[in-house]
């Protein structure tokens, strides 16, 4: 399914934002915010993970119903989640698009990656102590 | 012990009502604050001791040895970018701009992902705004537009706007018309007396559309306008007119879609036609406590408010080319310091995965999605918790942060003042 990928802030996600390396700011993070008429098309339910795949990357997202969410739009919260699926071509504004990413859904059964991992992905190395 | 009227360094609303009881070195307890308030006073997991990468692991190294490396690193690099700022005080901004420009570096801050549109447009058109406290006690019609205060700003509604009596607003929810314009159907809108769902990508049409009706050239509008009737459009440019002091608020939803400060411009247009009918104002709901700080600082040094690019011995200002986000994806700079922010989470990573290329220098309080990407993490106060300092509100009114603990970390503008003065050194000057 093709969608619009959305960002923002979410109560949740502010939260946590200083506890970057725990399994709570994962869990809310890694949320995609979908139509339920969308959720039901892709025939899964709330819950079910989706790979969504951008012309940058690709990540797995635990899906959420949102009845706000306009079909054809998702929409996750900012963080490294949305950022590793999103382009960074500012088209000389310095700002990406980080409102408007054409995005492909598709169900799985892979697991939701750790934030250590996304960043190891891109070069980073792990602080776990 | 309670400490009343405490200013919270969270996000550009500063909430400065804040009771916060402090036992020991520990805030224990949080009142009048929000959800992230109480969050960010009562947070644990600051990294401890700085670090530095190695090729298999970390290690902790002195506060001494980071600040001398930082300083070399620095020094070596042929096209240093300085990012971040925006979740510290005045002091440390302003010394990080005099590092830039002794490396001949670029220094942008967080308003580069948030409301750096917003300030292009103010460039080209102005900025008709006020205080919140004008707000708060004149304005019967508020607008939010693009962007969703419940989430970002809990407590905005309650302080200023639709839950807040004000002087010529004594009853609050009979007396102001809320009006949010979205392409979600979020908690905002949910209590809002109107709300407009426009499709995505269509703020350009919609605020032309309001344009042409304010300006009596309504006979221009056909029936639907980005998903929104025509219906609902003279409706609401007949609320907007009939105001006796109207407020929008935007947010990034204008900003980060397309269009980007066209967007903005158009929104300021449209307060400007209004203004041919009654009072209108226009202003940003800026994210990061003290972001419109480091927009201030930035510009009293350098004369402009992000992006500033030292390498030609003058500051030099072209957002799109001297951006951080762009600098990063072109692979441009050959060092990097952050300071007070996380482009690890909130870059795309397409660009973020430079810091990890080049040596990168981390001075903020936690371990962030920034840490795994750096060469160098030294941790520090936060402004507002363990540091006093000057932040500015989001309507331009600087506030001074208190100091609510003490804690054994140096504060960021100490040690920004330590690297500049060890470059000075090294560079003989």
């Amino acid at each position: 399914m093709k969608a619009i990928l959305n960002t923002g802030r979410t109560v949740p996600q502010g939260e946590a934002v200083e506890h970057k390396a725990s399994p709570t700011y994962r869990a809310v993070v890694s949320v995609c915010y979908m139509n339920p008429v969308d959720l039901m098309e892709l025939g899964i339910t709330e819950g079910a993970h989706v790979a969504v795949t951008s012309r940058t990357g690709r990540i797995v997202l635990t899906t959420w119903t949102s009845e706000g969410v306009s079909r054809g739009e998702i929409f996750v919260p900012l963080g490294p989640y949305a950022n590793h699926i999103i382009a960074p071509e500012t088209h000389a504004t310095g700002m990406p698009d980080f409102k408007g990413e054409t995005v492909d859904i598709v169900p799985t059964d892979e697991p939701v990656k750790d934030v250590g991992s996304l960043m190891e992905e891109i070069g980073g190395l792990r602080y776990d102590h | 012990m309670i400490i009343k009227d405490v200013v919270c360094p969270f996000c550009g609303c500063l909430c400065d009502d804040l009771d916060v009881e402090v036992e020991g070195q520990k805030v224990i307890k949080v009142q009048n604050g929000c959800a992230l308030a109480e969050a960010k006073f009562t947070g644990s997991g600051r990294l401890p001791a700085p670090i530095r990468r190695t090729p298999t692991g970390w290690d902790d190294v002195s506060y001494d040895d980071a600040i001398r490396e930082t300083a070399e690193i620095l020094v070596a690099a042929d096209r240093p970018l300085l990012y971040g700022w925006s979740s510290t005080h005045g002091d440390a901004q302003s010394m990080g701009v005099h590092i830039a420009e002794l490396i001949g570096g670029v220094i942008d801050n967080t308003s580069t992902v948030c409301h750096g549109p917003s300030i292009l447009a103010i460039q080209e058109v102005g900025h008709p705004g006020c205080t919140l406290g004008q707000v708060k006690n004149r304005a019967d019609v508020i607008v939010y537009w693009g962007c969703n205060p419940t989430e970002a700003h809990p407590r905005h509604m309650s302080r200023y706007t639709t839950f807040a009596t004000g002087f010529f607003v004594p009853e609050a929810q009979k007396d102001r018309t809320v009006i949010v314009v979205d392409t979600r159907r979020t908690e905002s809108a949910e209590i809002a007396d109107e709300f407009i769902r426009i499709e995505r990508g269509g703020d350009y049409e919609v605020l032309s559309a309001l344009r042409a009706i304010v300006r009596g050239k309504g006979n221009v509008v056909p029936k639907m306008v980005a998903g929104v009737s025509r219906e609902q459009l003279f409706r609401v440019a007949e609320i907007c007119k009939k105001a006796k002091f109207g407020a929008i608020f935007f947010g990034l939803g204008l900003t980060m879609s397309a269009g980007k400060y066209k967007n903005v411009r158009n929104a300021i247009e449209l307060t400007d036609e209004l203004n041919r009918h009654t009072k209108f104002t226009i202003s940003p709901l800026r994210g990061h406590g003290n972001v419109y700080g480091s927009n201030e600082v930035f510009t009293w040094i350098t004369g402009y408010p992000y992006a500033v690019d030292f390498s030609r011995g003058i500051a030099f200002y072209n957002p799109g080319e001297t951006t951080a986000v762009d600098i990063l994806r072109r692979g441009e700079c050959d060092a990097a310091l952050i300071v007070a922010s996380d482009p690890g989470a909130h870059f795309p990573h397409a660009a973020a995965a430079h810091l990890a290329k080049i040596p990168t220098v981390l001075i903020d309080p936690h371990m962030t999605a920034t840490t795994p990407l750096c060469r160098i993490q030294i941790p520090c106060t936060i402004a507002g918790i363990d540091a006093e300092g000057t932040a500015y509100r989001m309507d331009g009114v600087p506030i001074r942060y208190r100091k609510v603990i003490t804690s054994s970390y140096p504060d960021d503008a100490d040690i920004l003042k330590k690297i500049h003065d060890r470059i000075r050194e090294v560079q003989g000057s």
